[in-house]
């Protein structure tokens, strides 16, 4: 007899979502399967129907040395997928260096359909060893919005990149059901390696080499959907002050000016280089074979957090084809 | 030394007979080692890895007739600054490194003041950790060249990077096409034959290039082609990063030309990129990464600044 709950999968950690778009034209799931210390939960009476809500959650909070997370997911032709966390994913200390505690994703998404991953940051504690792999296969036309950022750790317990290795690699490839197309090509491979235990006396520890940073993240973005997205993120680095420039005018140009401001995007944009300015923030925005990609960092992970929320809100086009929700973590 | 004066000297010491019996054993031996000496270099193997040993035994023993090894002579070529590949434009984020800390000191009196010591064990471990795979792999089989190229420009995620990267990587192909070519075996020709053809054949309008041509893994390949091992082009492709590095530094005002080569001399360099060398040697290039994610953010924030002298 076939059993009415949703299939559980064979191995601990590993997970399985699969999005549709369903016959009323919203997006739903076809199949949601996981173990432990994996947890998807979806909201049974979700509250947006812009795109389907996944909560990636892990229990207590966190993964415990020799942790193993795999999950994967696959949004079929023309659905929408939001995945969220729960507050910061807590990496425990490995008992030693050589127990890994990994997260690895598959992604596909199908033509037209629609990924938005905006997770609150990774926080390794000290002690800490982590690989994160994250794979995402796009269809023609299929678009994606991916957050990746990861903090310096518990700074209320002093630790400051005091992990002894962190390694991320996100791939982004295109893929075709066809094999006669050429198969699967990498677009972007965007893959960070902090290592705790430097081979050469002549460089600095890893918190030295991070700068003051806090936090550290990448955002990458391709696809349809996220187009006036990219597009956004190119247009306000190129409008960024020129580092080292000064201001010749007196104080009644400059107040001229200020009131002559009538665009909203410019009240804006001047609000928020302060908030750059007071919260050292420096960011990027680079067009890499058709995937924008953003890298940001902040000595302060709130700082990190206000300016990424501030530049999505703002542009406003997650929320109106993902619904608020799946900003729920920016926030 | 001649056989003759080795007999000489000895000759006031021991008695004439046995005299002739040394002098024929000289010979003797002068007769097989130079014996063993042309089994060890095959004439035609360009592709010889033992030329590390072979280019101390010729200077050593260089004579007005002879000259330095093939391999030799390329190394010193790649190894040369005057190589027109246009890498002293670059500061690779130094520029920019420089400006960030004046225009916002992480304290106030800041107590470390941007120096270049600072910065090159940095720059250079992250030039390490993201190119130098690609290198090393494109040496050990230059005839993955087109696939090494299409990968690294998949990892270079910043706009400052990939224009100095590819710029140097195009000059280097020059040099090559219409210096070197012509003094190389035709096999090195035929090895990349088929990255050419990808490189000259237009790309569909909308899709993404064939090749690209970045430095390090037409680096890796040339050099192999060239006959340096595979020691030697790691090594002198991290120098040349040190080099352009100091130039730039000099270039900046931050020291003097005597204080460059002082950098350049000091045993810290030859640790680190010794280090380097060991860190990545069997780093597969899937696995190659950002060490320092700040250096990132430097070199593509170089576009924002104000005046500059460089063109990374």
């Amino acid at each position: 007899m076939a059993s009415p709950f949703p299939k559980s999968s064979s191995a601990p950690g590993e997970g399985r979502i699969v999005a549709k778009l369903a016959p009323d034209g919203n997006s739903g799931l076809e199949t949601v399967s996981y173990q432990y210390p994996l947890k998807l939960i979806s909201p049974s009476r979700p509250s947006e129907t812009k795109s389907v809500l996944v909560f990636l959650l892990s229990y207590g909070g966190g993964l415990v040395g020799g942790d193993n997370v795999d999950l994967s997911v696959e949004v079929k032709e023309s659905a929408k997928l939001s995945i969220v966390t729960q507050g910061h994913t807590k990496i425990f200390k490995s008992a030693t260096p050589d127990i890994v505690t990994r997260q690895t994703l598959r992604v596909r998404v199908a033509a037209g359909a629609a990924l938005c991953l905006l997770p609150d940051p990774v926080q390794p504690f000290e002690g800490s060893v982590y690989e994160q792999t994250q794979v995402f296969r796009l269809e023609t036309d299929a678009s994606l919005c991916l957050l990746d950022w990861v903090t310096q750790g518990r700074t209320a317990r002093g630790e400051d990149w005091s992990f002894v290795r962190w390694a991320g690699r996100n791939e982004v490839w295109t893929t075709t059901d066809t094999a006669a197309a050429g198969g699967d090509r990498l677009l972007v491979r965007d893959a960070v390696i902090l290592d705790g235990a430097q081979t050469n006396p002549q460089l600095k520890t890893l918190r030295e080499s991070m700068h003051t940073m806090g936090v550290m993240g990448t955002l990458l973005l391709r696809g349809p959907l996220m187009k006036s997205l990219g597009q956004f993120f190119l247009a306000e680095f190129t409008a960024l002050p020129r580092l080292g420039a000064r201001d010749f005018r007196n104080d009644d140009a400059k107040r001229t000016a200020d009131e002559r401001l009538l665009e909203p995007l410019e009240k804006w944009r001047l609000t928020r280089l302060q908030m750059e300015k007071e919260g050292k923030i420096l960011w990027s925005a680079a067009n890499v074979r058709g995937c924008v990609v953003v890298k940001f960092g902040a000595p302060a992970v709130e700082a990190g957090r206000l300016w990424i929320c501030s530049m999505l809100a703002h542009e406003g086009s997650i929320s109106r084809d993902f619904g608020d929700h799946a900003l729920m973590c920016v926030r | 030394m001649t056989p003759l004066s080795t007999a000489a000297v000895i000759d006031e010491a021991i008695p004439p007979a046995d005299a002739e019996a040394i002098e024929q054993e000289i010979a003797e031996l002068e007769r097989r080692l130079a014996k063993a000496k042309a089994k060890r270099r095959p004439a035609g193997a360009y592709l010889n890895s033992s030329h590390d040993a072979d280019a101390y035994t010729s200077k050593q023993t260089i004579g007005p007739n002879e000259v330095p090894a093939t391999t030799t002579h390329f190394l010193l070529l790649l190894s040369d600054s005057a190589l027109p590949l246009g890498s002293f434009a670059f500061s690779s984020g130094l520029e920019s490194y420089l400006s960030h800390c004046k225009l916002a000191p992480l304290t106030n009196p800041n107590p470390n003041p941007p120096s270049l010591s600072a910065f090159l064990p940095l720059s250079l471990s992250s030039y390490a950790a993201t190119t130098l795979p690609f290198t090393l792999s494109a040496h050990r089989d230059p005839s993955r060249l087109a696939s090494l190229d299409d990968a690294l420009d998949a990892t270079m995620i910043c706009t400052v990077g990939r224009r100095a990267s590819v710029a140097q990587g195009r000059a280097l192909l020059s040099i090559w096409e219409r210096s070197f070519s012509a003094s190389l075996p035709a096999e090195a020709e035929e090895t990349l034959r088929p990255f050419l053809s990808l490189l000259r054949q237009p790309s569909p309008a909308g899709s993404l290039p064939g090749v690209s041509a970045h430095l390090a893994p037409l680096f890796g390949a040339l050099a192999r082609l060239a006959g340096l091992s595979l020691e030697q082009t790691a090594y002198v492709f991290l120098l040349g990063h040190v080099k352009a590095l100091v130039s730039a530094a000099v270039r900046a005002g931050m020291f003097g030309p005597y204080q460059a080569q002082k950098t350049l001399a000091g045993p810290a360099v030859q640790e680190l990129i010794a280090a380097m060398v060991a860190r990545e040697w069997d780093t597969p290039v899937e696995r190659a990464g950002q060490s320092v994610p700040v250096m990132d953010l430097w070199v593509g924030r170089h576009e924002l600044l104000y005046s500059r002298i460089f063109n990374s």
